[in-house]
Order: C-alpha cells, then structure tokens, then sequence
C-alpha cells in the first residue's frame, strides 16, 4: 500500500516531531509511506475565512498531489475532516475535478482512525511513564467520529495511564482564525480546559490536533503551569525524542 | 455596539461571569437527562429528530398553503388573523388594537418576537402598561434589559441582583439570599403578578406551534402564567412568526418529544396549552376575542435559499446551551434579539448582513450547537455561508483580505512556501529562545495577549525530512 503523510502546515512549522512520530508509525504498519514533497496547506483557512475561491485552489492542488496514493493519512481531525468532507464540496459544480476530488476524499483517513481500522498498527514503541489524559478535538470527534482510537492506541502504551477529565469533548477556544480574531474569548474558553486538565493531575495532555494543543499549551505555561505535558498521541505512541 | 467590544466588557464583568459559570453545566446536565429519558421511551434521538427536521421542511417546501390553511380553520373558530410584515408592523397592529379596545394593561407571556417587535416599548409609548409574567422576563423587565437567553431570559442575573430588582420594586428592604430562597422569591413576583392577571385587559403571547389541521396555538409553559394571561384578559393576542406552523396534531406530537427535552430536560413541560378560538357559550374562561398576529420579518425571504434550515428552528435553545462562545459571554453580547449560534445565523439575517460582521464568524466550529440541535439545523454550516457571503460582497476588512490572499499566494507554490516557513521557523524559535515559547509575539499580538505560543524547532518538518532523505 502506498501511502501519502499529509504532515499538515501546523506540524510542518510548529512541531515535526509530531511529523516524525506519524511518519515512524505508518512505516511500523509495513506500508510504503511517502511524504509529498510539494504539500503546503490544506486551505482550510481560506475555507473558514469563506474565501471559497482560494479554498477552491489549494483543494484543486492538493488533489493533484495526493491522487496517486492509495491512501492518505493526516494527523489531525480538523485537516483530516476538511480533505474528506470539504474538498468533494468545494469541487462538485467542477467537471474536471468533482470525481477526483471524492475519490481522493474516500482515500484520506484521519492517523488513529487508519491505525485502528485500516492498517492496524502491529506494535506501539512508545512508552510513558505516568498518567495522561485526552483531549477530543471538534472535528476529529464530531464530523469523523473519532473518539475511541486514540484511547485504544494509547491503551497499549507501556506504563501509560489514562485519566479522563470532565467535558473532555468540549472544545477548546482554538478555532482557528477565532483564536487571534477573538482572542479574549477564545483565552476564556481555554481556561475552562486547563481547569479540567490540572483538576485530573494527569502528567501530559494528549490530543491529536495541533491546533487545539498550541491554545492549551500556549494558555497552561501563561498561568504558569509548566510541568504538564502537552503531546500529540502519535508522540507518545512513538516514543523516542519526541515524548 | 459592536460585537467584539462588547464581548470585551462581558469578559471583565465577574459578576456575570460567575452567574453563566454556575448556568452552563445545569443547562447541559438538563438536556442530557432529556436525552436519556428519550431513551428510556424507545426514541432514537437521530431518527426522532430526522422526523422532527422533516416537519418542519415539509411546512417550509409549501408554507403559503400551510398558512392558508391555518388562517381558514383559525378563522373558523371565531379567531381573526392579521399579518405582519415587520416589527413596526407588529406594534401598531398591537398598539392599534388595544386603543380600540380600550385596554390600559396588558399581561405578557413569554414571547421573542415581540423582542423582535420592540412590542414593550411602543405600547408603554402609547400609555399602555405591558406586564411581563414569566419570572425571568418579570426579572429582566424589572431591570430594564432584554433577555439574555430564549428560555432562560434572566440567566446572567445573580440571585443577589434579583432580590435588590425585587426590593426596589416591590418596596421592601433588599435580603441577603441563597439559591434556596428562590422559591422565596417566586412567591413573591406571584403576589405581584396576581393582581395584573386580574387586571389585564389584553394577553399577549406567542406560540411555540401554529397547528394548521385546528387553526390552534400551541404553548408550552412551566410557571403556569402563559395559562393565565392567555385565559383570563378579554383579548388575547398571539404574535408569531410565519414559520411556526406544523400541519397536524400528530405533527406537533413528535415535536412534542424533543423540544422540552432539548430545552428543560423536561419530558413534557409542565403546561401544555393548545388554544384554540374564543370562548364559546357555556366556557368557564376564555378570551372573547382572540387575535393572531403572523409575522414575516425577515422570514418569507429566507425561503427556499442558502439559509432556509434557519426556519426549521423550534426555539429550544440547546444551541446556545452547548456553546462555548455564548457561556463565555453571555446573550446580551450578541446585540439583538436571539443570542448564541441561533442568533449568530439570524440576526444578519434578520438586520443586514452589514449589520452583524462579526456575529458569523463568533464560532469556534466545534459543532457542538449543531450535534444538539432538534431539528438538525447545521449551524456552523449557516454561519460558514454567511462569511461567503461577506467575502463575495468585499464586507472583510481590507487588511485581513490582505494577509490572507498573501498566504494563498505562497501556499499554492511549494517553492515559495518552503522557503517562507524555513525562515518563520528559525525566526520563531529564536524568539521563543530557551524557554521554547514566545511570550510577546508583535506580528500577532492577539495570540499571545492570554497565551504563549510554543515553539520547539528551529527547522521545519520538509526541511529535516529532505536532510534526512540525503543522508
């Protein structure tokens, strides 16, 4: 199976090690894992900004890019979501794109979904030590359905133990654009999640959107708290430097 | 003012702040308890609420002839029915009504369209008295504020507020008081409110359903004070909107199962009125006249367009319930009628586009108000459309159409991307420094005014992947 690492322009820029975490557990499935060299964003901005035309270009340009591919896999809900369910949106008034677009969308799968239900991850390297707790991001969670993965992938880390916090499914104040748009609010919003996250007393908080993690990090060392950990689950399944 | 700005002092008002702390968890622990005792019933929430959603579509496909139909059979049973083409519209038909009939107070039960209507005002003009009864409207008339929430319209009140409105207004010394008192409380507007019923000369109400099949009102209400203003005044008034209608009783049934249960947590709430006509002879009570006022305002143009699921909408309130946005600041912030992710997608609907730039985009898109909603209404998808259309009419600021047909720019050409982030990366991380965060950061200040951005890397992900595909 040859697959494509969609690595996602968050994880591209603010943390590889995610990238690097992803990418070492797709090649532990035995695939043929690649990482389209030309990948920048999604376009997910431009889709939220409601600039449709420039979502319409870089979806015509990720298409291009991942079609070849017999699967693409994403570490992130909110991308992952935005490539299955917007893309065929975006392109279905386009003759010269609509099928390309759905039969690329069909393919992209969000990391922990395709390592639970379609390339079962055969051994987790990662090890931790100590208790964590899971943060379920929006998309990942309401438009993929992606709740049960992550905890079954993390369940069969060494020494890991899961601790879960109240509302662990009620967002975060990221939201993209929202975050710098309405900064205050979104800074309150994150408040009510820190909360939650300290009163489990977990050691890291674990989520699979890098988006979500950089607000509630980002917000966790403002309050001062630097002793939680804030990890993507490919992180921590991968072990090595970047848990 | 402005969304954002008065976002801002919702924000900085502790007062406030604690009242929708102690709301939010009772609000989503009350529809959950709906959700299970829908459950417990056998009722699949999906596959009630396709039959809910479908309803309601189905009055919305051909809403003239539902209309028609209701006006027949209302008329029928010695109703009268007037139109309303806007608020303005509403409050003289009201106005104009109760000076022919000599009214000088009028009881009010809960109803978001006179909201709309600005109905309160333009009667108090016109020298007639409007007495709100349900408590929390009672609450917030008191203190001279619209409601902050649809069914909860005192939520932002702290019970130390409520008893200094009730002191002032009641003439007594101000209490110190707890949550228990507010059965205190209660009794104490009851007292008040007894004395309006008995009163009033007109009713006026809304309706939660026009049912066409009976040409009824349907209302339900919890404090039994939608009973009294609707049977006791020798004129009631009902204002609603034109797509409150349901075609059948059975209709109205299955709608029936999910809005309290999406609202109260209730199975059913604790009165059930279906109103129809006037008093006939041999009544024990009853309106002599009964007057329905169907307004459009804003709602005949929405149909069969981008925006129609809005219409589907059966006032509930889960939406706003399970949003983060609206518990962080509160329904006033919203600026006009309907607060929350409901009142993000109507009030540029209702007002002008122009009106509400910020309200679309007030929305993290976590869904969570479209995952509750009854009638399936996608509300992220409503509020997306709405920034399409902004974008399409050159409504966004130019700075931010700048900044992000830059970024498109270089995000469709690799090369240029790459290159862009390298630097960004290096650039980043040397601000961050040891710490491996950035504390001020001054090309997006509005990240770090509450938070940090963490930054761990000095080379981007392609950059150390291309390193490693050489080695």
């Amino acid at each position: 199976m040859r697959i494509a690492l969609y690595v996602t322009c968050l994880i591209d820029l603010m943390r590889p090690s995610a990238g690097f975490a992803a990418l070492r557990l797709l090649e532990l499935t035995g695939a043929d894992v690649h990482v389209p060299e030309g990948q920048t964003c999604c376009g997910q901005p431009a889709w939220s900004a409601g600039n449709r035309p420039l979502a319409i270009n870089l979806a015509k340009k990720a298409v291009a890019e991942l079609e070849a591919y017999d699967a693409v896999v994403i570490p992130s809900g909110s991308c992952a979501d935005h490539l299955r369910h917007r893309y065929p949106e975006l392109l279905k008034d386009d003759h010269a794109w609509s099928a390309r677009a759905a039969s690329v969308a069909a393919r992209c799968h969000e990391l922990s979904d395709f390592l639970v239900n379609v390339l079962p991850l055969p051994e987790v390297p990662g090890t931790f030590d100590g208790s964590v707790t899971y943060h379920d991001s929006c998309k990942g969670l309401r438009q993929l359905g992606i709740k049960t993965q992550p905890r079954a992938l993390l369940a069969r880390v060494q020494g890991l133990s899961l601790r879960e916090m109240p509302d662990c499914e009620a967002c975060c104040g990221f939201g993209g654009a929202f975050s710098v748009r309405f900064d205050a609010i979104s800074t309150r919003i994150v408040d009510d999640k820190c909360d939650t996250i300290l009163a489990t007393g977990a050691d890291a908080i674990v989520g699979g959107d890098l988006g979500c993690l950089l607000n509630i990090e980002g917000r966790l060392r403002r309050r001062g708290d630097t002793e939680t950990r804030v990890l993507h689950f490919a992180e921590v399944l991968a072990g090595g430097s970047g848990s | 003012m402005y969304f954002k700005a008065s976002a801002g002092l919702k924000l900085n008002n502790p007062v406030l702040q604690a009242a929708l702390k102690k709301a939010q968890p009772l609000f989503t622990a009350k529809r959950r308890k709906g959700m299970a005792s829908l459950a417990a019933d056998g009722l699949d929430f999906e596959t009630t609420r396709a039959a809910a959603a479908a309803i309601r579509q189905r009055v919305l496909d051909d809403l003239e002839h539902w209309l028609k139909t209701f006006e027949q059979k209302a008329l029928a049973t010695g109703a009268e029915v007037l139109w309303a083409r806007d608020g303005a519209e509403v409050s003289r038909l009201v106005v104009e009504l109760a000076q022919r009939h000599g009214v000088r107070t009028v009881t009010k039960s809960k109803s978001m369209l006179s909201e709309e209507a600005g109905l309160n005002a333009a009667l108090s003009a016109a020298g007639i008295r409007p007495v709100e009864t349900d408590l929390g409207e009672y609450i917030v008339q008191l203190a001279k504020e619209p409601p902050s929430h649809i069914i909860a319209p005192a939520v932002h009140k702290t019970i130390g507020e409520v008893d200094s409105l009730f002191a002032e207004a009641h003439g007594r010394p101000p209490q110190s008081r707890t949550s228990a008192d507010i059965p205190l409380l209660a009794k104490e507007a009851r007292q008040v409110l007894r004395a309006q019923f008995l009163a009033a000369d007109m009713g006026i109400s809304g309706a939660n359903f026009l049912i066409a099949e009976t040409g009824s009102a349907a209302l339900m209400t919890n404090e039994g004070n939608g009973r009294m203003v609707t049977t006791l005044p020798r004129i009631h008034v009902v204002v609603t909107g034109i797509e409150k209608i349901v075609p059948t009783l059975a209709d109205f049934a299955t709608l029936m199962r999910l809005l309290p249960r999406s609202a109260t947590g209730q199975d059913i709430s604790n009165y059930v009125s279906l109103l129809t006509g006037v008093r006939r002879e041999g009544d024990d009570e009853g309106p002599e006249k009964t007057v329905f006022i169907l307004v459009d305002n804003g709602r005949a143009n929405l149909l069969g367009g981008p925006f129609e699921a809005m219409l589907r909408c059966i006032r509930c309130g889960a939406c706003m319930n399970h949003c983060p946005v609206y518990f962080a600041l509160g329904g006033h912030a919203y600026g006009w009628v309907y607060p929350g992710p409901m009142g993000s997608v109507l009030t540029p609907l209702f007002s002008g586009i122009e009106q509400a730039l910020d309200l679309p985009h007030a929305s993290t898109g976590c869904n969570q108000c479209g995952s509750v909603c009854p009638v399936g209404i996608p509300l992220p998808d409503l509020m997306h459309g709405l920034r399409e259309v902004q974008n399409a009419r050159g409504l966004l600021a130019p700075g931010e159409r700048r900044a992000l047909a830059l970024w498109g720019w270089i995000a469709a050409r690799p090369r240029w991307y790459r290159w862009m982030t390298r630097l960004a990366a290096r650039y980043l991380s040397w601000l961050a420094g040891d710490a491996q965060r950035i504390e001020v950061f001054g090309l997006l200040p509005e990240w770090t005014a509450g938070r940090d951005l963490p930054m761990r890397s000095r080379k981007t992900f392609q950059e150390q992947y291309a390193a490693r595909k050489r080695d």
